[in-house]
This record gives structure tokens, sequence and C-alpha cells, in this order.
């Protein structure tokens, strides 16, 4: 079976380098402007221009690398990926789904204000970095249970 | 379900690698599938089959709390 609509494998490492690179950046700018860079929030921008505004162009650029790269390692196959893989994967995609929604509904009953924003803000790469933990935990047990089993065998 | 997966290796003298190559799946799956953790889908369950030369109902075997 052949799996459909994942990046190749060595998209990933792109992805991991995405994320890493974002960091520097994101300190660079926070050490070149600790107090913040001037109004920072879009809404209330009184030149009316926030989608150029240089605070706004690096929100929405770490926002797209730091997802970009997530996205990037969360749907790159693995080295071998067969229906075990592929039930794996489809398992650990219910459960982001499941814990993002519990936070999502969570946070819009005891928050409000902009603390809801907060809440949605989280949703955007929550789902994606738990996918990838809970993918890569269940991968990482089925290759000690495969090794285990080796061992026993030796025994 | 059970399955005869490691007796029949054994007779044929393949590893799970071996096994796991001509099913095109990985060696994990195939150790997956012989400790009853994982049940293959049909495919490939025809395909392991096949590489016994037996029918899948010789391979694979249904239990009291499957029926």
């Amino acid at each position: 079976m052949r799996p459909k609509y994942l990046l190749p494998f060595n998209f990933r490492y792109f992805g991991i380098g995405l994320i890493l690179v974002h960091i520097p950046i994101k300190l660079l700018w926070d050490a070149m402007y600790p107090e913040g860079y001037g109004d920072h929030d879009p809404i209330s921008d009184s030149a009316g221009n926030f989608l150029f505004s240089p605070p706004h162009l690096f929100f929405i650029g770490t926002t797209l690398m730091v997802l970009v790269g997530l996205f990037l390692v969360a749907f790159s196959r693995e080295r071998v990926e067969d229906e075990q893989i592929t039930q794996l994967r489809l398992d650990s995609l219910r459960w982001a789904i499941y814990l993002n929604y519990a936070i999502l509904l969570f946070g819009l009953i005891f928050t409000h204000g902009s603390e809801s924003g907060h809440i949605l803000m989280l949703n955007i790469w929550l789902p994606l970095l738990f996918f990838i933990l809970r993918f890569q935990w269940v991968l990482y047990r089925l290759n000690r249970s495969a090794r285990s089993n080796d061992s026993e065998k030796k025994v | 379900m059970t399955n005869s997966i490691r007796v029949e290796r054994a007779i044929k003298e393949i590893t799970q690698a071996e096994l796991a190559g001509q099913v095109g799946v990985s060696r994990q799956t195939i150790n997956s599938i012989e400790s009853n953790k994982y049940i293959p889908s049909t495919l490939l369950a025809l395909k392991i089959a096949r590489v016994f030369s037996k029918t899948v109902e010789e391979i694979f075997h249904l239990e009291k709390n499957d029926i």
C-alpha cells in the first residue's frame, strides 16, 4: 500500500531547520526591542497600515517559519511507511484533535477578552506539536518492543 | 486473532527482516504481527500467506473472542 499525501522523508530535516533558525531570529528581535516594537496591536494601529508594519511582518514571518517547520516534520513519511505506521499516524492525529478541542473548549469557557485570543493562538500550533510528540513516542515504543523481542530470543 | 508466522519463518528459515522485505513492510510490523499486537490488512495477510505458499486461513486463526 503506497501512502498518499505525504511529503518525502528528507523534508523533515528542512522543517527542523526552519524551527531552529526561527529561535535565534526571535531572540535577536527580542534583544533589539526589549521594550517591544511600538504598538503591537494591529487593530488599534492609528496609521491603519498594520499589514506592512515591522512587528506584524516579523510575527507573520516567524509564525510561518514555525508552522511550516512543524508541518514538514509532521507530514514527511517515515523510511518505511507501511500500513502499521499509517495506523499509528492516524491514531496520533485523532488524539491531537481531541486534545486541541479539549483545550479550546476549556479555554473558551474559562477565559474572556484577550485571553481567548491567546487560546486561539495556542491552537495554531498545538495540534501539530502534539501529533509529532505522540507519533514519535509510539514509534519509539514500537522500535523498543521489537528490540526487546530480539534480545529475549537471544537469551 | 493469532498467527503461525513465527513457525512458518522457522520452517522456511527466513528472518523477520527478510519476510518484511518480501512483503514490503518494516521489520517492526512483522514483529508486531507475530506478537499479536497488530492485525494486518487483508492485502498484507494475503502477501504473507503467498510467501509461505499457504492460504490465509493456514497462517491466521480466529480466536473465540473474535467470533
